[in-house]
Order: C-alpha cells, then sequence, then structure tokens
C-alpha cells in the first residue's frame, strides 16, 4: 500500500515536472508477465539510458491505479550481478530487473462455476509499458498455464506460441503511453488465499524452536454455485471439480521433526512428510476439497533444533527464521507472527527486511513466573516472496535458565517441609487423656528398649574382642598380651552393666512395659551366662598355655565350652532381632 | 563487519535427556524413601531437624532436576 501511493504522488509531481524527467530514456524494455498461477509476476528489464546534460541518480516506474491497489511486492536489482552505478552520466546506459508481484489480479469470468466446469479467469493490462518516459523498444510475453486460451486482445504484432502471447515489439512510443489488453484464459491451479494467518514462534533454550501455525483458509477462485455432490469427485476424481484446492504443499526448514497437522476435531491424517538435506516437504490435504468461496481452518506445527535458528553474536542473542508461511503459492490477507522468547529475556530489538507493524504482548506458558515477552509482528497482503530471514535480538543471562528447575526444586521442597511439619506436630486435642498418656508411656519405653539393644551389643562387641583376642593367643602364644585384653574387656563390660541398671529399674516399673519386660529379662540372663562361659573359656585357655601342654590338647577342653558359647550367642541373637523389631 | 555468529545450543546435550532424567529421578527416589524411613523408624526425642531437612533437600534437589528432564525428554520443552 505505501508503494502505491509514494507511486501515485511521483506520478502527479511527474506530470507538473515532465521537463526534467524526459532526461532518462528507456532504450529497451522487455516485459514478461507470468499468469501460471493465481499470482501474477510481471518480471520486466529495463535499460535506461541518460539522454540529457545532467547526471541522473533516480529513475521512476509508474504503475497503473488499479494495478497499483494489488500490488504486494516490489524489487528492483542490477541485470549483472556485479553492476554498481552511483549515477547514470551522461550518455551511459544501465539495465536492471523489476519483479513486481499482484494478488488478486486475476478475476474470474464467469464468477460462478458449477462444480464440475472448469475456471476460466480474466487478466487486463496494457500492451504498451507504461513508463513516464519515452521507450525506444519494448515487448511484452504473457505465459499462460498449458490449457486453453478462451479469447485475447488481438493488437497489430501478437503471435501465439504454445502457451505464451507475444505483443511487440513495438518502437518510439511516447511517454504515458497505454493500449489495453485483456486475456480470458483457462486457470485450473489452486487459488488458497489464507485470510488469517497466526504463526507462533517459541524458543526454548533447552533446545528447540516451536512453530505453530494457525490457518484460515478460503478458495478465492470462481465462487461455487448449485449443489455439491461428494460421490462425483470420489468416481472421477481428475475430471471433476479441476480448481478445486485438494491439497496444499508446504516446503519446512531440514530437519523438522514432530510436526502435526490438525484442527478444532482433532488430528488429520491425510498428509505426506519428506525431508531431505534442504528442505522437509508437507504435503496436506484438507477435510473436503476447496471448492470457490469455502473456507478451511486448520493448524500445523512443528519443532526446529535449536542450532539452526539461535546464534549469539556481541554479547547478544538472536533468533534467526522465515518470516512468511512456509506454503507454496499461498497468498496471505493478514500475518501476524508471534515470536515468544524465554522468561528472562530483555532489550528486545527487531531486524526485518521490509516494514512491518510491532508490538509487545506477555505470554504465561510452562513453569513461568512473570510470563514471557512476545514481540508481535503484523503485515498484510503477502506473497511467497515475503518469505525472508528476520532477526530478533535479545539478552539473555544464563543463570535464568536455572529458574525452571528451581521452581520444580522448590515446590517439591516444599511438600517435603509439609511432612516435617506433619510429623512434628501435636495434633492431640486433650494432653491428659488416657490414650494420649498411654502413648507418651509406650515411646519412653521404646526408647529405654532401644538403649538396652545399644547396650547388649556393645557387650557382644567386647565379647568378640575376647575371642580375637584367644585367637590371637594360638597364633603367636603371647599369655602377657590375653591377659592385657581380659582385664580391659572386665572393665568394660563393668561400666556397661552400671549403665544397664538403671534402664532396668525403669523398665520394671513402667506399666506399659510389662509385655516385654519378660523377653528383656531373658536376654540380659542369657547374655550375662555368656559371658561366665566365655570367662571360663578364657581363663581355661590361657592355663593352658601357661601349662604349655599340647595344641590338641587345649581343644579337646575347650570343645565342650565352646559348644555352650555357639548356642547360647545364638539365643542372644534371636532375642535381639526381637527386641529390635518392638 | 559483524563478528561471525555462534550458533547456541543447550548447555546438556540433547540425546542424554532421557538417560539424566531416568537416574536423576532413581536417586531422587530412593533419597525420598530414606526421609520416609527415618521419619517412621525414629521416635521423638531422637529425631534431628537437620538431619530431616538435608535428606529432604537433596531429594527434592533430585527430585527436581529428574522432572525437569523427563519433561524434555518426553518433547516438553519447558
Amino acid at each position: 500500500m505505501g508503494i502505491s501511493r509514494f507511486v501515485l504522488l511521483v506520478f502527479t509531481i511527474s506530470m507538473l515536472a515532465s521537463p526534467a524527467l524526459s532526461d532518462l530514456v528507456l532504450s529497451k524494455v522487455d516485459r514478461r508477465i507470468y499468469l501460471t498461477s493465481h499470482i501474477v509476476r510481471i518480471s520486466s528489464t529495463l535499460e535506461v539510458e541518460n539522454a540529457g546534460p545532467e547526471t541522473v541518480s533516480k529513475v521512476l516506474l509508474a504503475f497503473p491505479d488499479l494495478q497499483a491497489q494489488n500490488l504486494a511486492y516490489l524489487m528492483a536489482s542490477p541485470h549483472e550481478a556485479k553492476a554498481k552505478v552511483k549515477g547514470l552520466t551522461v550518455g551511459a546506459s544501465f539495465t536492471f530487473d523489476v519483479l513486481a508481484v499482484f494478488t488478486q489480479a486475476l478475476r474470474p469470468m464467469p464468477e460462478q462455476i458449477g462444480q464440475a466446469d472448469i475456471q476460466l479467469v480474466l487478466y487486463q493490462d496494457s500492451a504498451y509499458y507504461l513508463s513516464p518516459y519515452v521507450v525506444k523498444v519494448q515487448s511484452l510475453s504473457l505465459k499462460v498455464p498449458d490449457s486453453r486460451i478462451e479469447s485475447y486482445t488481438t493488437l497489430q504484432s501478437t503471435k501465439v506460441q504454445g502457451s505464451e502471447i507475444k505483443y511487440g515489439p513495438y518502437e518510439n512510443l511516447p511517454a504515458f503511453s497505454s493500449s489495453p489488453i485483456t486475456v480470458h484464459f483457462e486457470n485450473n491451479l489452486p487459488f488458497a488465499i489464507a485470510q488469517e494467518l497466526v504463526r507462533e514462534i517459541e524458543i526454548s533454550h533447552w533446545g528447540n524452536v516451536l512453530v505453530t501455525e494457525h490457518y484460515k483458509l478460503i478458495h478465492g477462485g470462481a465462487q461455487s454455485k448449485g449443489e455439491f455432490s461428494r460421490l462425483e469427485p470420489q468416481a472421477r476424481e481428475n475430471v471433476q471439480g479441476p480448481s478445486a484446492v485438494r491439497y496444499l504443499v508446504a516446503h519446512l526448514p531440514p530437519r523438522a521433526h514432530s510436526v502435526y497437522y490438525r484442527d478444532a476435531i482433532g488430528n488429520i491424517s491425510t498428509s505426506h512428510l519428506r525431508g531431505d538435506s534442504k528442505k522437509t516437504e508437507l504435503l496436506i490435504e484438507p477435510r473436503y476439497p476447496m471448492f470457490g468461496g469455502w473456507r478451511t481452518a486448520f493448524t500445523i506445527g512443528y519443532g526446529l533444533p535449536l542450532q539452526d535458528c539461535l546464534y549469539e553474536s556481541e554479547g547478544r542473542r538472536f533468533l534467526n527464521i522465515t518470516f512468511s508461511s512456509p506454503m507454496i503459492e499461498l497468498v496471505i490477507d493478514t500475518l501476524i507472527v508471534k515470536v515468544v522468547l524465554p522468561e528472562g529475556s530483555s532489550d528486545i530489538s527487531v531486524a526485518a527486511p521490509f516494514f512491518m507493524k510491532q508490538w509487545q504482548e506477555t505470554k504465561i506458558s510452562h513453569l513461568d513466573i512473570v510470563g514471557r515477552a512476545v514481540v508481535v509482528l503484523e503485515k498484510t497482503n503477502l506473497v511467497p516472496e515475503h518469505n525472508q530471514y528476520f532477526q530478533v535480538y535479545y539478552k539473555f543471562n544464563r543463570l535464568s535458565m536455572l529458574r525452571e528447575p528451581l521452581m520444580l526444586i522448590s515446590g517439591i521442597f516444599f511438600f517435603f517441609v509439609a511432612c516435617i511439619v506433619y510429623m512434628h506436630a501435636d495434633t492431640s486435642i486433650s494432653k491428659f487423656s488416657a490414650s494420649y498418656l498411654a502413648k507418651q508411656q509406650w515411646e519412653e519405653v521404646r526408647v529405654a528398649i532401644q538403649q538396652v539393644h545399644n547396650i547388649i551389643c556393645r557387650c557382644l562387641a567386647t565379647h568378640d574382642k575376647l575371642e580375637a583376642s584367644l585367637r590371637d593367643l594360638s597364633r603367636t602364644g603371647e599369655v602377657q598380651a590375653c591377659k592385657a585384653a581380659r582385664k580391659s574387656t572386665d572393665g568394660l563390660l563393668k561400666e556397661l552393666s552400671k549403665e544397664l541398671k538403671p534402664l532396668m529399674t525403669f523398665l520394671q516399673s513402667s506399666p506399659s512395659a510389662v509385655q516385654v519386660l519378660s523377653k528383656v529379662e531373658e536376654l540380659v540372663a542369657k547374655e550375662k551366662e555368656l559371658l561366665e562361659k566365655l570367662m571360663a573359656k578364657h581363663s581355661t585357655a590361657v592355663e593352658a598355655y601357661e601349662k604349655k601342654s599340647g595344641a590338641r590338647d587345649i581343644e579337646n577342653r575347650i570343645a565342650l565350652q565352646q559348644q555352650k558359647i555357639t548356642a547360647l550367642r545364638q539365643e542372644v541373637d534371636d532375642l535381639l532381632e526381637f527386641i529390635d523389631e518392638i | 563487519m559483524a563478528p561471525p555468529a555462534k550458533a547456541i545450543t543447550s548447555p546438556v546435550p540433547d540425546a542424554w535427556y532421557p538417560t539424566l532424567a531416568v537416574f536423576m529421578l532413581a536417586i531422587g527416589l530412593v533419597l525420598t524413601a530414606s526421609f520416609f524411613i527415618y521419619e517412621a523408624t525414629s521416635s521423638k526425642r531422637n529425631r534431628s531437624l537437620a538431619k530431616e531437612l538435608t535428606t529432604g533437600g537433596v531429594a527434592s534437589v533430585f527430585l527436581g532436576f529428574g522432572s525437569l528432564f523427563l519433561l524434555l525428554s518426553a518433547g516438553v520443552y519447558v
């Protein structure tokens, strides 16, 4: 829109300032109009020559008003790749290419067709190139799809070659000359127009860029009239409804994964995905073939690996991704692109190859506290040529990535703290009720029993030490060391029995310990017996060594005592286990 | 001429996500089990708040990271 207004303004200025503009002369104009899709592309090669007295730095391009309304994309580039001219000097000439893309320039005629009819469209243009300069030589060729041409305007030098209509060459035409022509031809290529496309790009620094596209499509060709029958297209597929939109092709970036295609009802399974190293091709079929004027809405989503899209330079990160839809030959009326940046991003700016409306929003997504910053870009009237790369710059601190696991950790830790609080809390209503008091006493008994258990274990440890000293004796024959060990163990055992006494008195006095008291007393008694036997064995062994009697002799004397000792030990262990389980 | 841009990848390689999830969750669950065993077997007097809090804290760290990697390996890129 902006371009057309500018062109109209220039148009009026040019009318007033025509003497200055007639300095330039277009020596050769070649126009090629491609009508092979519902998007009209005009590719012109202009050779401009400076016939005036001064150096000129601007060339004006004019478009008729009606055409300018539909202008979606305009680009001019030098014809030879390396040519760079600062200003066109007197007498020099320069060649450049202009590509203009128009939407809705083809008018369906007849405007309403039945289900089985072919679609005919009308295109109007001028055979002479509309220009503020004099054109020396010009030619025009129109390319239509390989189908029949219903009619076309015949002028002086017109010829048809296969699917191309050629007008010209015309020579020495004055400025602003035009001669209207009309071409009426068959165009059955899918007229898919997306009335609204919302494209959401969500960046996750954990390794994925998720793109979700919500389409609202309409068939923009000849409206469908009359009844619709499902049987006919299915019976003879390629004959019926040739202009219906049966499928759409999208070229996704390479290494796209997790592609899904669904609408409000659910998943749509009529789709095919094929990937290679340059692109991933997705072919989708809507739930029904779209005839003229019909609409459909669906969602496509896919994920891209992070290293393909996100880069870092000069302390800022930026996302480099294509702007428009990946579908081929799709006209978009309104495109809204939302780039969702991770939480904690700041200093956001957008670098785009063309103008678009921008603003910022917030979105709350997984594991968010304050929400993510969203950059929203809006543009109208887009064609596939607009699918260029754009960049979104932002600053992000690496430590902000820990925000997400920290949220999970704090949630789980809160649960553990709740458990601790529950265990520590005293929820009894009355502190003097019988059951509460009974529970308290039982707790104390349990503690006492555990302490008894501890002491008995330590006693058994000293027994083991004694046994070890005996084994040492049999190995080395040193009696003095053995006697010293005996003395130390005697001391330890005395201490342990001292500790045991108050516990035993407490257990005997408390009423709730009645059941276990018998077992505990049995344990203590058995342990005492074991100790006595062990001591006896120890003394016999030491005596025997002092007397220096033979090894076998010693063995025999100890054997009986040993048997009793092992039996007792077993019983003590069993009792200990039982007490442990209380 | 701007310096060449470096591609950014995730701090943990993608291929490790499922393995890390399983191991971290296993360790976290073992620590949770030990926490609850301690709660159940200790009597009021023997209980130590410091031991409870440390066991709970370490268990929650492992469970938190384990569930994060579980979400990432399932495709929910948080």
